[in-house]
């Protein structure tokens, strides 16, 4: 388990992280999403101790990343795809953190086949394609079987073959009881894997909750219904504390109001109902709306 | 450690440019050596057989400069190419105790410059006495006191400035500012020597090159650059612990 505690992160004039505090969960997928610069890598970077917390610290299990004894079993990171030198090979590169590690050698070729590298083991990374180059850093992660695995950005490049595969991977590690953590801008992907959303927008926190607690909370989220009467339905929803937000001849759409107190209303008042239907947002909706006009950089 | 300065070592040596390097830099130096005491003709005005044993001897060990300067060109590039590729962070995200890390480069650059020194050192010594053997000149021997002094002197140079050049490149953040400090140690007492003796009293004692020069008896007792055993291995251990220090603050405080 993964405990940022009141972390703030300060580049000369620019605030990265804003006391972030948050806890990574084990046997969980969590989706971490923000908008550029909103301080998702430079969190990651800090987990790992690559960039210092101005304020604040990051405990694994209880102990500071430095002090772990054997911080591959722990933690395993992709941060950047391109983290490698492009003269090495495949299995080169892995040997390198095997040997550092004190990892078995067949560790190395258990990883290769795990990832889908063990025909391009032997090429130079240079000659990689950035999908190839993404699952030779996830093949790094996963090297000391550790107990979370971070991973930023790890859709890019991947062919559907590979998303397909990181899908799988990422709920596979969960199930197995570990901690998966998960940057993308790709929302549809974290939607398919991720149980739990946590959102930064300029550095703070926004949203640290399951996706079902997130649509719930959303304005975005409404009940589509159907009725004989909808102008009478309406004013009837209102006073039971709906927020009515579409009108037509055809369909109403309510929001702050669930299906079955909807039904119940409709009863009581024998209005026949034709359709409720209950219309989630999407995690890119939810996000919108989460992080509108938090965004440091976005288009004219 | 042990795991650590081995897979530095890999690093190293997974890459067939470095191993190609390296030995080119073994030849090359002897080369240069051989080329110096084969035309003492024409660089000392001198034929071979005028010269003294250890003169030969000297001359060969001349090629050892050229070690010295492709050692510190390879370790700037080498420890850099961490930088520079970014595999740092997979390096420190195995090793985050970065002190621990920083000491790691420092050892396998060590033991790669005097695994190095020693072959160089050793190859021209054995060409001298080739030479010595073919003139019919007296030979030099280790069990000579001022020889065996002087062939440990000069191996002591490419190590010297191995580790000065690795910690260097922590401290200016790239090959460039390492280089031009390691060499910039090493020209400038050539430099003083243009002023007066009484800067040359004050300012070549400090520099590394007199230690160097002292170690394997290159200077006479009463040159300004002479310094005791004593004085002179503290005076170079003094340079590598006042650089590796200031790298490894910064290196410290760093963020990748």
């Amino acid at each position: 388990m993964i405990e940022i505690k009141n972390v703030t992160k300060v580049f000369k004039d620019i605030t990265a992280v804003d006391n972030l505090s948050l806890v990574i969960r084990p046997g969980v997928v969590t989706g971490f999403l923000g908008p550029n610069g909103a301080g998702k890598s430079t969190t990651m970077k800090m987990i790992l101790r690559l960039t210092r917390p101005t304020r604040g610290e990051i405990r694994i299990g209880g102990k500071k990343y430095k002090d772990l004894k054997n911080p591959v079993s722990k933690i395993g990171a992709l941060i950047d795809g391109d983290t490698v030198n492009p003269k090495f090979t495949a299995r080169q590169h892995l040997e390198l953190i095997a040997t550092a590690s004190g990892l078995p050698a067949k560790r190395v070729e258990e990883v290769l086949k795990k990832s889908g590298l063990e025909k391009a083991k032997n090429k130079q990374i240079g000659e990689f394609s950035l999908g190839m180059k993404q699952r030779l850093g996830i093949a790094a992660a996963l090297m000391g079987d550790p107990e979370t695995v971070i991973l930023d950005e790890p859709f890019n490049g991947l062919d559907v073959d590979g998303i397909h595969w990181l899908r799988n991977l990422a709920k596979e590690l969960a199930e197995k009881g570990k901690a998966v953590l998960v940057s993308s801008h790709l929302m549809s992907e974290i939607q398919a894997i991720a149980e739990r959303i946590i959102v930064l927008a300029q550095g703070r926190l926004i949203a640290d909750m399951t996706i079902e607690e997130m649509s719930g909370r959303s304005l975005s989220a409404y009940v589509k219904v159907r009725s004989e009467n909808n102008k009478q339905l309406k004013s009837l929803l209102e006073k039971s504390g709906a927020l009515i937000k579409f009108v037509s001849d055809k369909e109403l759409h309510v929001h702050k109001l669930d299906m079955k107190q909807i039904g119940i209303t409709a009863k009581e008042n024998n209005l026949a109902i034709y359709e409720l239907t209950k219309v989630e947002p999407s995690l890119e909706e939810l996000f919108i709306e989460l992080t509108e006009g938090k965004a440091d950089y976005a288009s004219a | 450690m042990r795991r650590l300065i081995e897979s530095e070592f890999k690093k190293i040596f997974f890459l067939k440019s470095s191993k190609v390097y390296i030995f080119v830099l073994i030849v090359l130096s002897l080369a240069l050596g051989l080329a110096f005491s084969l035309t003492t003709n024409v660089t000392q005005g001198k034929t071979i057989t005028e010269l003294s044993s250890m003169d030969v001897l000297s001359a060969n060990m001349l090629g050892t400069d050229l070690a010295n300067i492709m050692l510190i060109i390879f370790t700037a590039v080498s420890v850099s190419k961490e930088f520079s590729t970014r595999l740092i962070n997979v390096s420190l995200a195995i090793i985050p105790d970065r002190r621990k890390f920083f000491i790691g480069k420092l050892i396998t650059f060590f033991l790669l410059s005097a695994a190095i020194s020693i072959v160089v050192v050793l190859l021209s010594y054995l060409a001298s006495r080739m030479i010595l053997t073919a003139n019919n000149m007296p030979e030099v021997s280790l069990q000579d006191f001022t020889v065996r002094r002087f062939v440990l002197g000069v191996m002591v140079m490419p190590v010297f400035y191995t580790i000065i050049t690795a910690a260097a490149v922590f401290l200016f953040n790239g090959s460039a500012g390492a280089i031009t400090f390691s060499l910039g140690i090493m020209i400038l007492p050539a430099l003083v020597k243009m002023f007066s003796n009484t800067v040359q009293r004050i300012l070549l004692p400090i520099f590394p090159q007199s230690a160097i020069h002292s170690l394997s008896g290159a200077v006479k007792k009463d040159s300004v650059e002479s310094l005791g055993v004593i004085a002179s291995i503290c005076l170079l251990l003094i340079w590598i612990a006042v650089t590796s220090i200031a790298a490894n603050i910064k290196f410290q405080k760093q963020d990748i």
